[in-house]
């Protein structure tokens, strides 16, 4: 499994979506559950599948699925494989 | 956080209340009026004059229901709270659970805090030993879920690591500390939040008690029943729950023996069809979302094999 379908299948489950709902320019504005405890199931989530700790800033600044890749680019983590 | 003041029953019975009321819990309430020296109220009743200080006693239904009336019909009267059996600490805390369109809603508001929590020992031999055995499973619910929690401090789960081995050492069974330890687990998980025992049993406390009138079923008891098999979930599917445990020096293995020891099977099996028919739900309940483990659709599978094993 590619790390995009990782992070697919993760903010489907975090945020009870359809799969066919989830975009990669998907933003916060768009999805109900993504509130203050969808933020905190959010970065439980990313710390269980991508080994990488989201600091309380960083997962309440995230405002969209882009910005979740460009933290975990940014530690590494690949989504052009 | 601001706590209630603690009090006994000669601290209670000397305390300057003004004009005082009492409501009791239809278990207690003979008890309760033989003991003390207030007038009886039926709950809800309108207000027919002044009145400062209102004492209830009672299991965290009553208090918290209490909370809620006082704060909509009567702001300002004080609310004396003396629990009539441990595991909600409704007492202790700020957060009120209450029925609503047959939902659990959870409220918290600083006003809800009793102004004294009395604690008065002699209850404890009044409780059906079931119900004390279910009331030690909420306390293990609330200080296993709040130790887990993803929004628990480092101090708060010293603090709870602390308190569950104080747990460990008293029996599951009538004994008057649970009373404080109750009240202590609950004050500690106001901080931190639940997780997924408390989106369960919040979930399914009322489609059961409709459709299964008469089995007894209560918040306590869904917390008891399901402790074992969430804390199996928490522990298989993440590293974290034996990180945490090893962390604070806890004996996980000896932990998991007094879960299992409150698992009811049978009790279980009735409770599992709801489970599935209502697992969306739980999986939307704000309990669940500070679970320790992402909690996911698939997860349903773990208590369904857990039945089975």
């Amino acid at each position: 499994m590619t790390n995009y379908e990782k992070l697919k299948n993760l903010l489907v489950d975090v945020f009870l979506l359809e799969p066919s709902e989830f975009r990669p320019d998907l933003t916060r504005n768009e999805i109900d559950s993504w509130d203050s405890l969808g933020v905190v199931s959010m970065a439980v989530g990313i710390e269980e599948t991508f080994g990488h700790h989201l600091t309380p800033e960083e997962a309440t600044g995230v405002k969209s699925v882009q910005d979740i890749m460009n933290i975990l680019r940014a530690r590494g983590v690949v989504f052009d494989d | 956080m601001t706590k209630p003041l603690v009090w006994d029953l000669a601290d209670l019975l000397n305390a300057d209340l003004g004009k005082a009321a009492l409501w009791a819990a239809p278990s207690v309430r003979s008890f309760a009026t033989s003991r003390l020296p207030y007038p009886l109220l039926e709950p809800f009743s309108p207000l027919t004059g002044e009145m400062n200080s209102l004492v209830v006693i009672g299991g965290g239904t009553l208090i918290d229901a209490a909370k809620v009336w006082l704060h909509e019909h009567a702001p300002g009267v004080r609310l004396i709270a003396i629990p009539s059996i441990w595991g909600s600490g409704a007492e202790a805390s700020p957060i009120a659970v209450v029925n609503q369109d047959d939902q659990k809603i959870i409220c918290k508001d600083q006003s809800y805090l009793p102004h004294a929590r009395v604690v008065w020992p002699e209850l404890a031999h009044s409780i059906p030993l079931d119900k004390a055995r279910a009331g030690c499973g909420d306390c293990w619910a609330h200080a296993l879920e709040a130790f887990l929690s993803p929004l628990a401090t480092a101090e708060l789960q010293v603090q709870l690591a602390e308190l569950m081995t104080a747990m460990l050492a008293l029996p599951l069974a009538n004994d008057s500390r649970w009373f404080e330890i109750s009240a202590a687990a609950c004050a500690c998980q106001a901080q931190a939040g639940v997780g997924l025992i408390h989106g369960i049993a919040h979930t399914l406390e009322i489609p059961l008690r409709i459709a299964q009138a008469g089995m007894g079923w209560g918040h306590a008891r869904l917390c008891a029943i399901f402790l074992w098999p969430v804390m199996s979930l928490n522990r298989i599917a993440s590293g974290k729950w034996d990180t945490l445990v090893a962390h604070h020096h806890l004996p996980g293995d000896a932990i998991m023996t007094v879960l299992q020891d409150l698992f009811d099977a049978e009790s279980y099996r009735h409770a599992l069809p709801h489970l599935a028919a209502h697992w969306e739900t739980v999986l939307r309940d704000p309990c669940t979302r500070t679970n320790s483990l992402l909690v996911r659709p698939r997860h349903l599978a773990h208590f369904e094999t857990f039945a089975a094993a």
